[in-house]
Formats: C-alpha cells, sequence, structure tokens
C-alpha cells in the first residue's frame, strides 16, 4: 500500500522535473508548409553571452534575414550538458524530418557519426571539430579562436600596468585552450616582460570556482583578466568587485555584463555558415565541408567596447595585427 | 512534543473491558477483559501469538482497541499515542529494550522529559535523581554509563528506571525474564516485590509457569486472543495453568538411551571471533552422534549465534576442527558442507534462512536450483520444481495461500516449517538447529519438535542450540551448558536437573 | 614554489578558503541535522539551487539583500518540507526521493531563471565587512576579520549547531530519533514531527547555502550554479562524524586544497591542472582513510519509522 503511494510521489516529482526541463526547450516557431526547418542542440543555455548564445542568436538572425518564421522554423534544446540525452533530442528531430540540425558542442560528436547515415536526407552539422567522418551529409565547423586570442592578447598586453595578466579557464580543451594559446603569443609579442598566468577550474559551469580563480588572480597582482566559457561571468564578477581590472571576453559579446571594464570581445559569427548550409540543403547537398570561421572569412570579429576610452596605441596595434593575421604575415598557433 | 510532569495520577485500579483488535487476517485480541489494582502483581500468561503483547500494547497507546475500553479509577479513558498512557501514569518494560545505545544511563532517562532549565539538558539533576530511585528500589546502575557498556540485567533496571522516573505508578513488563540469568531474575524479582510495596500496579507478562507462580497476586491466561480465565495465583496450579495455556495436557516426549550411533558432528577446540572481533566462542569440544539429538543451552548472548553460524561456515573458524562423518570441512564453504550431508536451520531465519520478498516456491528453492533434478542444462524445471515446492508444503502442512505467495506474508511458524522442510529434503546425516522455535506459534512448535525427533530416530545427528530451557529438556538427549564462550558441563538428559542447568547457565559451577 | 609560502599568497589563500567553504558549510551544518534525525536528504543541491533563485531574483526587484535572504529561507522551507513529507510521511526510499527533490530543483531553477530573468544579470550582493580593529590585526585581520557576514554567521552557527545538539533537550531528541525512534516514541516523542524540523531545519541552512553563493560569492544566477556543491556538503557530514566540528573541518579541508591549487596554478607551478583540480576530492578521500576516529552513523539513518515494526 504504502509502498505504492510514494512511489506515485516519487514518480510525481521526477515527471515535473523531466517537463519543468523538456518545457524550457522546445519552441516552435513556425511549421508552415515549405519552411525550411532547423534544430539547434546546445549544452548551455541560449542566454548563456557565451558558447551557446553565440550559434542560438546567429540562427535567430538568418532566420530574420531569410524571411522570419514563414520561411525558416527553429526549434532548440538547451542545457543538454548530458550527451545521452542530446543524442536523445538530435534522433528526435531527425525523425520528425528537420533540415538542417546543430549538434552544438564537440562532445556530440561520437553519436553525430553513428546516426548521420541513417538520415541521407538530413544536414547534420556540429562542431567545434573540423572532421566530417567522411560522410556527406555531416559539416563540421570550428573557430580559429586562436586569432581573436591574438588580438585580444595584444591589446591586454599594452594596456596592462603591472604586467601581470590572469587567464580563467575551464577545461583545456577545444576554442577554450586555442583561444588562450593566441592570447598568450599575443601578449607576448607586445609586452615580453608580462606574466600571464592561467587557471584552470575543471568544469564548464562552476561559477563560484571560477570567481575564485579570477579573485585569487586579482590577489596576486592581476590588473588584466581574460577567460572562457559560460562560467566566465564569475570571473567578470570579481573583476567588478575589486575595481580596476579589465576583462577581454571571447566566444559572445560580454560588454552588457560590465561595461565599465570590458574592453573588447572576439565574436564568433555563424551567420554566413548558417545561410550557406541552408542554401546546399535547398539545392540536395547536405554536407561534406569543414568550415573555420577565421578573420579572413569574416566568421570572427573583434567587438570593441564602444563606450570604454581604449587608448589609440591599442586599438592601433589590433587593427595591425588583425590585418597581418588576414595578409598572413602574423601566423598564431592554435 | 515532548511530555509535560505528571499529574500526579495514583492508578488504584485499572481496567481494560471487552478488548477487540483486529489485525488482516487474524483477530488478535477477542474480547479481552483485564483489571489491576495498586499493590498487586497481575501476571498475563500464554504462548506466543496468544494476544500478550498486543493487549499490552493498547495499554501504552501504540495500538487503538477496535472495541472495548479501558478504565482508570473507574473512568473510562483513551490513549491515541504513548504520551497519553504516559501521562495517565502508565510505563512500559517493553521486551526487545527500548534504550539508544549510544547514549549514557542519563541522556536516556533524560529523553523526552522536561528539563528544569528549560531548553537546556539538566543531566545533572536527572543523575541524582537517578541515584536517590536506584536506592530506594535497589536499582544499582552508573549514571554517566553509556548503555551499550552496561549487561542486560542492567539495561533492564535502565528501563524500570525511565518508568519510575516518569512517575508511572501502573508499569508493564513484558517478558521481562526472557533474556536474564536466574540470579537477575532474583535481583528482578526483589526490586518488583519492592515496588508493589510502595503501591505500583505491576502487568507481568510471562510464558514461563513457574515465574508467574513466584511472583504474581494474580493470573490472566490467554490462548488464541481470547481470555481463558483469571485465577488467584494460591487457588491454582502448574498443572491447571498449562491445561488453560495450551488447551490441553502437554505430551512429554521420551529420551533415548545415549551412545547408539557413531560420531556424526566432532567439534575441536573451536574458536571464532564474533561482530567486532573479538573472541566469543573459546574453545568448544562437542560430539553429536547419529540417532541422537544434543541440546545446548544457555543465556543469550554466549557465544550461541557465533557457533553455530561457524559450524554453518557463514563465520570464519580462527582455530579448532569441524568434522562431519570423518571429513574435515573446518575451512570449506557453506555449500561444501551442504554437499558433505550438513543442513542448517539459522537463528535469523528471515536474513540467513529465506527471503521474505521471494514467493513460497523460490525460497523452496534457493539453495537447490542448481539441483540436476531440476534442471535441463542451463535451463530451470520449473513443472518439476513446482511439484516438488507443492509436495513439501503438503507433507510439513505450511499454510500458504498459493506456491506464489510472497515469504513475508506467511507466519513465523510456516515460515519455519518451510525452512525445515526445504533443509530435511535434502535428507541431511548432520542437522544444526538453532533456536527453531523462537517466535512460533505453539501449533507449529510442537510440529517442528514431532519432525526433529523423528529425524534423530532415522539416525540424524541433531545439534539444537536454543535459549528456552524447556525446549532443550523436553528435546535432547544430552544438554550441553555453554557460558561465556566455552561448554562449561555435558549432562545425559535422564539425569539432569533444571535448577544444577541453571546454575551452570549463570556462569556458577565447579 | 617559495612565492606559495609568501604572507599575500598564505593571506589570500585562506581569506579565499573561508569563501569557498562557506556554502559548503551552510549545507552540511544544515544535513548534519537532517541525517542526525535518520533522514539522507540528497535533494540538498536542489534546495541549494531553488534558493540561490529565489534570494537573487529578490535582490534584483528589491536590491534588498535581508529580503532575499528571508526568500532563500522561506524556499528552503518549502523544499525541506517535500523532502519530509515523502520521506517521513509517506515512508519513500529516501535516497529517490532526495534525488527526485535534486533534479526538480535543478530543472525548476533553470525553468525560472529563463522565464523571468532571461538573461545573464548580476546584483550587488553582500559586501565585505571589515570588522573594526580586528580587521587592522596583521595576517589574522585579512584573513579572519575581512568575509561578508555570511561567512560569519556561518561559522558562528558552527558552535552553536553543536549545542543545540549536545546540551539541549531537542538536540537529545534529534539524535534519539536517529539511533532508536522506537525508544523516542516510546518516551512519548513525536518521532515524525522531530524528523520533519530536522529536515527542514537542514533545508533552511540548503537554503542560506544556496544563498551565500548567489548573493554574496558570485552576485548572478546561472543554471546549474551550485556545480554539485550540496553532493559534496552531504559527503563533507560523513566526512565529519555527523559532529559539526568535524564537518567544519572537511569543508575548511575541501576548501584551502580548492584554493591551494588555484594558487598553484597562478604563481605557474608546474602541475597539470587536471591533477591539481582533483586534489581537493583526493585530499579529502585522503583524509577520510586516514583519520583515526571515525564518528558512528545514526543507527536508525535511512530507515523509515513504523509503530510496531523493528
Amino acid at each position: 500500500m504504502k509502498t505504492r503511494q510514494f512511489a506515485c510521489v516519487v514518480v510525481m516529482l521526477l515527471v515535473a522535473a523531466m517537463t519543468v526541463s523538456a518545457s524550457g526547450q522546445a519552441e516552435p516557431m513556425a511549421d508552415d508548409e515549405g519552411a525550411f526547418r532547423i534544430a539547434v542542440v546546445m549544452p548551455s543555455a541560449t542566454t548563456d553571452t557565451a558558447f551557446s548564445q553565440s550559434m542560438y542568436s546567429a540562427l535567430v538572425t538568418v532566420q530574420e534575414e531569410m524571411g522570419g518564421e514563414s520561411a525558416i522554423e527553429l526549434v532548440y534544446s538547451e542545457t543538454m550538458f548530458v550527451v545521452p540525452d542530446a543524442a536523445a533530442a538530435v534522433r528526435d528531430y531527425a525523425t520528425q524530418g528537420y533540415d538542417l540540425i546543430v549538434a552544438h558542442g564537440s562532445q556530440y560528436g561520437s553519436f553525430i557519426q553513428d546516426m548521420a547515415p541513417e538520415f541521407p536526407e538530413t544536414a547534420f552539422a556540429w562542431g567545434t571539430d573540423v572532421n566530417t567522418f567522411g560522410l556527406d551529409n555531416v559539416y563540421a565547423y570550428t573557430a580559429a579562436a586562436e586569432q581573436g586570442g591574438y588580438v585580444n592578447g595584444v591589446m591586454a598586453g599594452i594596456m596592462s600596468a603591472g604586467g601581470q595578466i590572469g587567464v580563467t579557464g575551464p577545461v583545456e580543451v577545444g576554442d577554450a585552450r586555442t583561444y588562450i594559446s593566441g592570447f598568450v603569443q599575443g601578449v607576448e609579442s607586445v609586452n615580453p616582460a608580462a606574466q600571464v598566468s592561467q587557471t584552470w577550474t575543471g568544469s564548464f559551469s562552476d561559477v563560484a570556482l571560477m570567481t575564485a580563480a579570477a579573485q585569487t588572480h586579482i590577489a596576486n597582482g592581476a590588473d588584466v583578466l581574460t577567460g572562457s566559457s559560460q562560467s566566465v561571468v564569475g570571473s567578470i564578477g570579481a573583476a567588478q568587485e575589486a575595481g580596476d581590472v579589465l576583462w577581454f571576453g571571447t566566444q559572445a559579446d560580454q560588454t552588457s555584463l560590465a561595461p565599465e571594464l570590458v574592453v573588447a570581445s572576439q565574436v564568433y559569427d555563424w551567420t554566413d555558415m548558417l545561410t550557406e548550409m541552408i542554401e546546399n540543403a535547398k539545392s540536395g547537398v547536405y554536407g561534406g565541408e569543414a568550415y573555420v570561421l577565421t578573420l579572413q572569412n569574416g566568421g570572427l570579429k573583434i567587438g570593441y567596447n564602444d563606450g570604454f576610452d581604449i587608448p589609440a596605441e591599442a586599438i592601433d596595434a589590433a587593427e595591425a595585427a588583425i590585418a597581418g593575421i588576414i595578409d598572413g604575415s602574423i601566423v598564431v598557433e592554435p | 512534543m515532548a511530555y509535560t510532569p505528571p499529574i500526579a495520577a495514583r492508578i488504584d485500579h485499572m481496567e481494560m473491558v471487552d478488548i477487540v483488535k483486529q489485525f488482516p487476517g487474524v483477530r488478535a485480541n477477542d474480547h479481552v477483559c483485564l483489571d489491576v489494582h495498586a499493590g498487586e502483581v497481575h501476571a498475563i500468561l500464554g504462548e506466543n501469538g496468544a494476544g500478550k503483547s498486543t493487549l499490552m500494547r493498547q495499554l501504552y497507546g501504540m495500538y487503538q482497541p477496535d472495541e472495548g475500553e479501558i478504565r482508570i479509577n473507574g473512568e473510562p479513558i483513551a490513549f491515541r499515542k504513548p504520551l497519553d498512557a504516559i501521562r495517565a501514569g502508565i510505563g512500559m518494560i517493553h521486551q526487545h529494550f527500548m534504550l539508544v545505545p549510544t547514549m549514557t544511563v542519563a541522556q536516556n532517562v533524560a529523553l523526552g522529559q522536561p528539563s528544569t532549565r528549560g531548553v537546556r539538558l539538566d543531566l545533572d539533576v536527572v543523575s541524582e535523581r537517578i541515584v536517590r530511585l536506584s536506592e530506594e528500589y535497589g536499582l544499582a546502575v552508573e549514571p554517566d554509563a553509556a548503555i551499550w557498556q552496561l549487561s542486560v540485567g542492567e539495561q533492564q533496571r535502565v528501563e524500570i528506571l525511565k518508568a519510575l522516573d516518569l512517575g508511572a505508578s501502573l508499569i508493564i513488563l513484558d517478558e521481562p525474564t526472557a533474556v536474564l540469568t536466574p540470579q537477575e531474575v532474583s535481583d528482578l524479582f526483589a526490586t518488583l516485590k519492592r515496588m508493589v510495596a510502595e503501591g505500583h500496579s505491576l502487568l507481568f507478562i510471562s510464558h514461563k509457569l513457574h515465574e508467574v507462580l513466584e511472583v504474581s497476586d494474580r493470573v490472566t491466561v490467554l490462548r488464541d486472543g481470547v481470555t481463558v480465565g483469571t485465577r488467584p495465583t494460591n487457588d491454582t496450579s502448574r498443572d491447571e495453568l498449562v491445561k488453560m495455556m495450551v488447551g490441553r495436557d502437554l505430551k512429554r516426549h521420551e529420551h533415548r538411551a545415549v551412545g547408539c550411533g557413531d560420531d556424526g558432528l566432532t567439534i575441536s577446540a573451536l574458536h571464532v571471533d564474533g561482530d567486532r572481533g573479538e573472541e566469543i566462542v573459546r574453545g568448544v569440544d562437542l560430539t553429536v552422534r547419529c540417532g541422537e539429538i544434543l541440546g545446548i543451552a544457555g543465556v543469550s548472548g554466549n557465544g550461541q549465534r557465533e557457533l553455530a553460524e561457524a559450524l554453518a561456515g557463514m563465520r570464519p573458524i580462527t582455530a579448532g576442527t569441524v568434522v562431519i562423518h570423518g571429513n574435515d570441512l573446518t575451512h570449506v564453504g557453506l555449500n561444501e558442507r551442504v554437499k558433505a550431508g550438513l543442513s542448517f536451520i539459522p537463528e535469523e531465519r528471515m536474513r540467513d534462512g529465506a527471503i521474505g520478498e521471494f514467493t513460497v516456491q523460490e525460497n523452496v528453492f534457493l539453495r537447490d536450483h542448481e539441483s540436476p533434478e531440476f534442471r535441463r542444462g542451463p535451463f530451470l524445471r520449473f513443472g518439476d520444481m513446482a511439484r516438488h515446492a507443492s509436495r513439501l508444503v503438503e507433507e510439513y502442512a505450511v499454510k500458504t495461500p498459493t506456491l506464489d505467495t510472497p515469504l513475508k506474508n506467511l507466519s513465523g511458524g510456516n515460515i519455519q516449517k518451510l525452512i525445515l522442510a526445504r533443509e530435511l529434503s535434502r535428507r541431511p546425516t548432520v542437522l544444526i538447529a538453532a533456536q527453531p522455535t523462537r517466535g512460533v506459534d505453539i501449533g507449529a512448535t510442537e510440529y517442528i519438535h514431532k519432525t526433529l525427533l523423528e529425524q534423530r530416530d532415522d539416525g540424524t545427528a541433531i545439534l539444537l542450540i536454543s535459549e528456552d530451557l524447556d525446549e532443550i529438556l523436553s528435546l535432547a538427549d544430552r544438554v550441553a551448558v555453554i557460558y561465556n564462550g566455552r561448554i562449561v558441563g555435558t549432562v545425559d538428559r535422564a539425569v539432569a536437573e533444571p535448577h544444577s542447568i541453571g546454575l551452570l547457565m549463570a556462569g556458577i559451577y565447579e | 614554489m617559495n612565492e606559495i609560502l609568501s604572507a599575500t599568497v598564505i593571506t589570500g589563500m585562506l581569506n579565499t578558503m573561508f569563501t569557498l567553504a562557506t556554502p559548503l558549510l551552510f549545507a552540511a551544518l544544515g544535513e548534519t541535522f537532517a541525517q542526525k534525525s535518520g533522514v539522507v536528504n540528497l535533494g540538498v543541491d536542489g534546495i541549494m539551487l531553488m534558493s540561490a533563485f529565489a534570494a537573487f531574483y529578490v535582490v534584483l526587484q528589491t536590491t534588498n539583500l535581508w529580503l532575499g535572504l528571508l526568500a532563500a529561507v522561506a524556499v528552503g522551507f518549502g523544499m525541506g518540507l517535500i523532502m519530509s513529507f515523502v520521506s517521513v510521511t509517506m515512508k519513500a526510499e529516501q535516497g529517490v526521493s532526495g534525488i527526485g527533490l535534486q533534479m526538480f530543483g535543478l530543472g525548476m531553477s533553470s525553468l525560472l531563471f529563463k522565464v523571468m530573468v532571461g538573461t545573464v544579470k548580476t546584483v550587488s550582493g553582500f559586501p565585505r565587512l571589515e570588522i573594526p580593529l580586528l580587521s587592522r590585526i596583521p595576517f589574522f585581520g585579512p584573513v579572519f576579520f575581512n568575509s561578508n557576514i555570511l561567512v560569519y554567521i556561518a561559522f558562528a552557527l558552527v558552535p552553536i549547531c553543536w549545542w543545540i545538539l549536545e546540551r539541549t533537550t531537542i538536540g537529545l531528541m534529534i539524535k534519539a530519533v536517529g539511533q532508536n525512534p522506537a525508544a523516542a516514541d516510546s518516551r512519548g516523542i513525536n518521532v515524525d514531527l522531530v524528523r520533519y524540523g530536522s529536515v527542514c531545519f537542514g533545508a533552511i541552512l540548503a537554503g542560506v547555502a544556496g544563498a551565500s553563493i548567489s548573493i554574496s560569492i558570485v552576485n548572478l544566477f546561472q543554471d546549474n550554479l551550485t556545480a554539485g556543491q550540496g553532493f559534496i556538503a552531504v559527503a563533507l557530514v560523513y566526512f565529519g562524524g555527523w559532529t559539526p566540528i568535524g564537518v567544519m573541518f572537511g569543508a575548511l579541508l575541501f576548501s584551502v586544497a580548492n584554493s591551494f591549487q588555484l594558487w598553484m596554478q597562478v604563481l605557474g607551478v608546474n602541475v597539470p591542472a587536471s591533477i591539481a583540480n582533483m586534489l581537493p576530492y583526493v585530499l579529502t578521500i585522503v583524509a577520510l582513510t586516514v583519520t583515526v576516529y571515525r564518528g558512528r552513523a545514526p543507527a536508525a539513518l535511512n530507515r523509515p519509522f513504523l509503530r510496531g515494526e523493528n
């Protein structure tokens, strides 16, 4: 008797939890006949001012540019940090006949490789990576994050008064690693005496530990900070609390988080890539290509904070670095 | 949440009138009547399952009667929870002590009582009260000792102190002597007499006749939930009470001449450690011959459980040997022992003998599912298994609705009969029976006893471990007494006297 | 390596230790009460998340920090009632209901954040509170007397919790209910009520723990803000041997290991980050295995109480 009662209660709780996580996601915006249907699965929230947001806002932009909800149907599943859940979501979308499915996370590659051959009429895109597995309906995409990292590093090296710079990283993989690699090279190119310290928290989401890491850098004398992943909001908060600390962002424009201390952000712009994928699909090409966002192809942009009084010297050096990377005279190691 | 000070209510007369309590499938109390006066010991006598504990739990507010009423000093009163009974001046000494082992005596006494200092504990004040009560009633205990350090007798004194400190004037004692040595029993009786002299009323629950005759003023006998009768102790006799309890005269079993068979089980210099690593069995030598029952008598906690588990292969043997029919089985596991002809009826039947959630049939095959008789290659022959199970259920008179009933829904007696059936169906030549009738109703007990005697007559060597001396005396051909992990004496049943065995059980020998 | 022993580094390290230890300490002290009464509440992390969001949202709307803390307390209490109802009244398997509560808290706090706030926003949380005079003491001042008020409250709770458990009639009842509920019942104590009280008190402290992250350490809310700290808190209760003081040492050890590894990385000590990240966990496990003293678990932990079944 009792057993049944409490089983009901537990099931109720679990169902509540599941509906909650599910209802936050799929929001069909149009199901008109003929609309191009896109689904995206992301590890964090669409509003993380970082990795997931960069993709989601690009999709929204593409949707607007190509004729709004009647032309493009867009659905998404966010906070899919559990890979099997993400795989299930992708399979659902594929079964429902979506035209383009974006699996926005390097941890999603293995199930895309398994699943794509079952749905040859569906275009799959995944990143950040460059491997299409030799399948003609899989796109891979990545960002040459080291390029923007280099530009940020050049500015940081010039603007750091004390020569102590802190990097707050999440896990030492993917574009988090390449961004910081480029950043360090950029600092070195203009200010070889500057000291760049790195910390990694071992988590993409542990904001409290990220905050403590940033505080540690500041206590060690750092006057410029940068970092990557959705948990950098903790670093920015620590910088705000300390005052007199500058921040360089990446992945998305982070100016809105702290207008008084964000100097510039490397912004990922996936719109051109997405537009091309959509056009390809309409003409019967579903993949087989790897895209890399670079400063050359306009996929990477440096967004300066207009409200921040950036020294002309720093702007000039940054623009020179951008030009150098584009023309190949500066080579940044990832 | 907690108790408020006693209402200084002295209970001059408590009556329970026409109490009916129904549980699913069984009427535990059927119009039971009972009363007790101040300064009186009223014994309640009955076999296990007669409804004594259920009746007392209603008086203590743990259950509510379906019909009937409880009156105190003539006024009807309803107890919804133990707190109500406590407030009315009723205390209960449970058979399984209601003590917190990690706490001290004073903390256990203070538990649930208001402190003289508001929310702050007043253990020093409580300790003073304990010392005063100890002296008054002859209940020596140290207030600062932790419960787990105390002997069973001392723990019982704490239970009595708890009730007295709450100001209880009517105290229920549920089988208070079951775990005591004879010496501790006589100390307890001395305390009870002082309490009665102070004007307390006592309800004394027991199934031991001689104690009831010794300590009580009146006796009420319950059988199958019904009051058989109430007698002034002075006007009744042992034989009359037995007849009232059992419903007929008890049959005395015949004992066999000793020394007829070969050695079945030989134990030499056996040493076994307890759960906490301390040595519990300290050098036991025993031989059980084929065709005899060797009874091991002793007070609980003297190494019986560890000895039985070691013999069954469930507990490592640190030194000594166990030999069955000439094969040394000291260091082999249970399965090897079973193949050598050993069967085991465990003391903790629901832990070591059966799985409550499994069905009757599954429990029959807990061990024998590998037997070739019930296997075809890797598959089980369910048809043959069902036939075998239903034959056993019938043969051993196990009362179960179906073979698919979960075992936990059966009564203790029927579970034990099923375990016995399963173990004996393997035709063992050596049987170890640990507490085979504990918590089993009288009908099943008699059936189990009869079965054990039949096995003995078929030539099985049986080691019977029991804390019930009456059971040992009625079944065993020889009696060995265990005390503090050693066998302190072995006597032939024909010449054994309960008194001398009782002394051995208390550790008084030489 | 010498740098790591300099005064600045040690001061910074210890100050960070107290900050990081605060949410763990609140949550673990609360869980100690629940477990002392015999209930394992694995839902701590979910309670922390819900309360962290509630505190953050109220502060975002009103900028009143104390109102935010009150919201966290109220949400914690409500979640505690749910946990008690399922595990005490309905006698459900405690592990399962705790995990249910944790999943509920994780999903619900994300949903509410998305619907009611939407994007990353920050609030101004509890400021550092320098204690006059004491904060001027060299070395000790910056370490002990330059934190926010929640840090002081957390550490002040340690002796208070000890006092409640060891020196009051309430503590005696809680421990008795956790060790032998039948004994407590026979003394007229309402076992279920004591468990409700202990679980809800624990949940309130878990709520404060959540608030201490969202309105004092990071001053914002994000999906899965606690990153599993509630589970660490449950583990610390075992580590601390079910005593407030043991729990405090556990929280400090875990946090000092974390701030130590961050400093190691900042100062460029040549250890791979992934190894450094493991340090707090490894150290905690090692400490747990080598400590000679180990507290006894409440005997009735994880066991629902039903009168007459024991």
